[in-house]
């Protein structure tokens, strides 16, 4: 027996192969330019919330009493609110809890969602019937209620308001990955994985998951804006994480309302940091979706 | 055959709400302390055995599947038990004169949103690719991007302090003032309106964007019918019945909106009631509240369901 040459694995050196996921990158680009510089806005957001201790021009819960709602300056880029806290860092560091939320609270919900789908889709019969309509009864509650119900019963932290919006986002996660495993569950060449003897946990981890990946990143891609939104909503009715802690809907309660007129930046800031960075995530979404899965097209939101 | 599936489907939603109101009765019951601590205040002051006195007078010291039944029985006389706070006051009498007021807002959002989001993605369908198309695309976008309360808050400083628009100050009954009410209602409706115009501009155009291009709109077409009559009474007929799908998919969302519209604009709706009894602590409250909101969304979804054959006399109740 010869032995095998160990470079027949290794590609010519000649050829260098680009990674696959910088290739995804460049043909995406090429295709949905908007969609990618929208990607790129989103990618300075979240770089600029990262390095929010770098960034900030102050801490952003002292209080500077000179500088009460003081207009946007070199000192205060964005100004200052009623109690002379600097808005630039506040939206900084506020970021990092609301983009913490609308990312920890999607992958959570979206993890929660695609396990109850694939049982739900995968086992069928009565598990299925009863895990659905679970499913339709927190889907029935406003997100709101269902979110003041759980702020009223819960401790107002940063965990208990990524569970309590995981909540409200697996029913819709489940339900879509749900319909794919019915669909995949059908296909042949699962009906040959089985006959070959595939036990159902390889089944189900090898050759149907896989399958709802692209459904599922667009699902999440979507969701972190509804939840950032949400956040928001929830922050504005003093329901987020507790004060003095910045986050981009809690600023829009503290004072902006009462001072707005006064100083209608205080509003404005938050706003418009929720608006761009969400619109940039539908951009991107909507990009992505044309993209990986054109089955999803026109789906709503 | 239509009886039948109305009977099936109001089954579903007994089930439906029969599990929403173990879910809401589950998550009121994390809380660790309960009702009696919430209605006392402080308790340090008041001794223990007349505190057991109390739970047991409350029906507080029950197992929980005991308070359930009970929460259950008082759902059925119409009562849906005690407020804590408001001695004397039912739950259920504080909502009904909360929820016809958040319900109008809704309705109101609703068809502004349906007059906002149809025409417009028909347009953005028949103009597919155009500047036009592009630019309502981008509206609608930041439609879905911008937060109602942000808007409506935007509306609010800038409308006072440019344009001589008041948030309205007093509550104007429906009953005593019809004009008027409507008046109040239509910033925060349009408002309301504008966030779900976005989601059925979307789905309306793609649906239009499918049906230009069926067999019976190229039909419609050789017969000589002007294009403007084929996307009319053809193609828009068709594509209405994705648009109902997502008003019952968005039920919950437009009930939400309706929530945080109505107390930005201080309107005495069912999110006002909610936030009050949360920050009161007024638990039966919260839960029922939690509940009717439930309800509503469930029966929209009924209505929803049901109506589908009355619009496409095709759809088929299986």
């Amino acid at each position: 027996m010869t032995a095998i040459p160990q470079d027949i694995f290794a590609s010519p050196s000649s050829v260098v192969r680009t990674p696959r996921f910088i290739r995804f990158c460049i043909s995406f680009a090429k295709r949905k330019p908007v969609a990618a510089a929208s990607a790129l806005v989103l990618l300075i957001v979240v770089l600029m919330c990262v390095f929010a201790p770098v960034l900030a021009t102050a801490d952003p819960n002292r209080q500077e009493l000179g500088a009460r709602l003081a207009p946007p300056s070199r000192e205060h880029y964005l100004g200052a609110d009623q109690l002379g806290r600097d808005t630039f860092s506040r939206i900084l560091y506020g970021g990092r809890i609301s983009l913490g939320a609308g990312l920890g609270a999607t992958l959570a919900g979206v993890g929660l969602g695609v396990v109850i789908g694939l049982v739900s889709g995968y086992t069928g019969g009565k598990l299925d019937l009863v895990l659905q309509r679970l499913m339709d009864a927190i889907m029935a509650l406003p997100p709101l209620i269902l979110l003041m119900v759980l702020a009223s019963t819960l401790d107002q932290n940063f965990q208990n308001m990524v569970f309590a919006i995981a909540i409200f986002v697996a029913p819709g996660a489940s339900r879509i990955v749900r319909g794919y495993v019915l669909s995949i569950k059908e296909m042949p060449y699962v009906d040959a994985a089985r006959s070959l003897g595939a036990t159902p946990t390889r089944l189900v981890f090898r050759h149907i998951l896989p399958n709802t990946f692209a459904a599922v990143i667009v699902v999440a891609s979507i969701s972190v804006g509804s939840v950032i939104i949400i956040e928001a909503a929830l922050g504005y009715l003093g329901l987020s994480v507790r004060m003095p802690t910045a986050t981009w809907g809690n600023m829009l309660n503290s004072g902006a309302q009462t001072y707005m007129e006064l100083s209608p930046i205080l509003a404005i800031a938050p706003g418009v940091a929720i608006a761009l960075t969400v619109f940039s995530i539908n951009l991107f979404g909507d990009g992505l979706r044309d993209v990986l899965d054109p089955r999803l097209r026109g789906k709503g939101r | 055959m239509l009886r039948v599936y109305i009977f099936k489907r109001m089954i579903a939603s007994v089930v439906v709400m029969f599990l929403l109101s173990l879910i809401i009765f589950v998550l009121m019951h994390l809380l660790d302390g309960d009702a009696l601590i919430a209605k006392l205040g402080e308790t340090g002051r008041i001794p223990k055995d007349q505190l057991d006195g109390l739970r047991a007078e409350m029906g507080l010291d029950d197992p929980l599947a005991v308070q359930y039944l009970h929460w259950v029985a008082s759902l059925f006389d119409g009562s849906m038990g005690e407020s804590l706070i408001y001695d004397g006051r039912t739950v259920s009498s504080r909502i009904l004169s909360a929820l016809p007021i958040t319900l109008e807002l809704g309705l109101l959002g609703m068809l502004s949103a349906i007059l906002i989001g149809v025409p417009l993605g028909v347009v953005s369908a028949v103009r597919q690719d155009s500047f036009l198309d592009y630019g309502i695309r981008m509206v609608s976008l930041l439609g879905l991007s911008i937060p109602q309360f942000f808007l409506g808050l935007i509306i609010i400083i800038y409308g006072t302090l440019y344009l001589g628009y008041h948030p309205p100050r007093f509550y104007v009954p429906i009953t005593d003032d019809p004009i008027g009410n409507i008046k109040m209602m239509l910033i925060p409706s349009l408002i309301l309106g504008f966030g779900l115009s976005a989601s059925i501009m979307r789905i309306t155009r793609s649906t239009v964007l499918e049906a230009l291009h069926e067999d019976y709109a190229r039909t419609a077409r050789a017969k000589g019918l002007k294009e403007r009559t084929v996307v009319i009474k053809h193609v828009l007929r068709n594509a209405l019945i994705p648009v109902m799908t997502l008003v019952g998919n968005q039920a919950a969302f437009i009930f939400s909106g309706a929530l945080i519209i109505e107390i930005l604009f201080v309107l005495p709706g069912m999110g006002r009631l909610t936030i009050e009894a949360i920050q009161q602590r007024d638990y039966p409250q919260v839960q029922g509240c939690a509940l009717i909101a439930g309800a509503v969304v469930v029966g929209i979804n009924l209505l929803v369901d049901v109506s589908y054959g009355w619009v496409d006399p095709r759809v088929k109740y299986g």
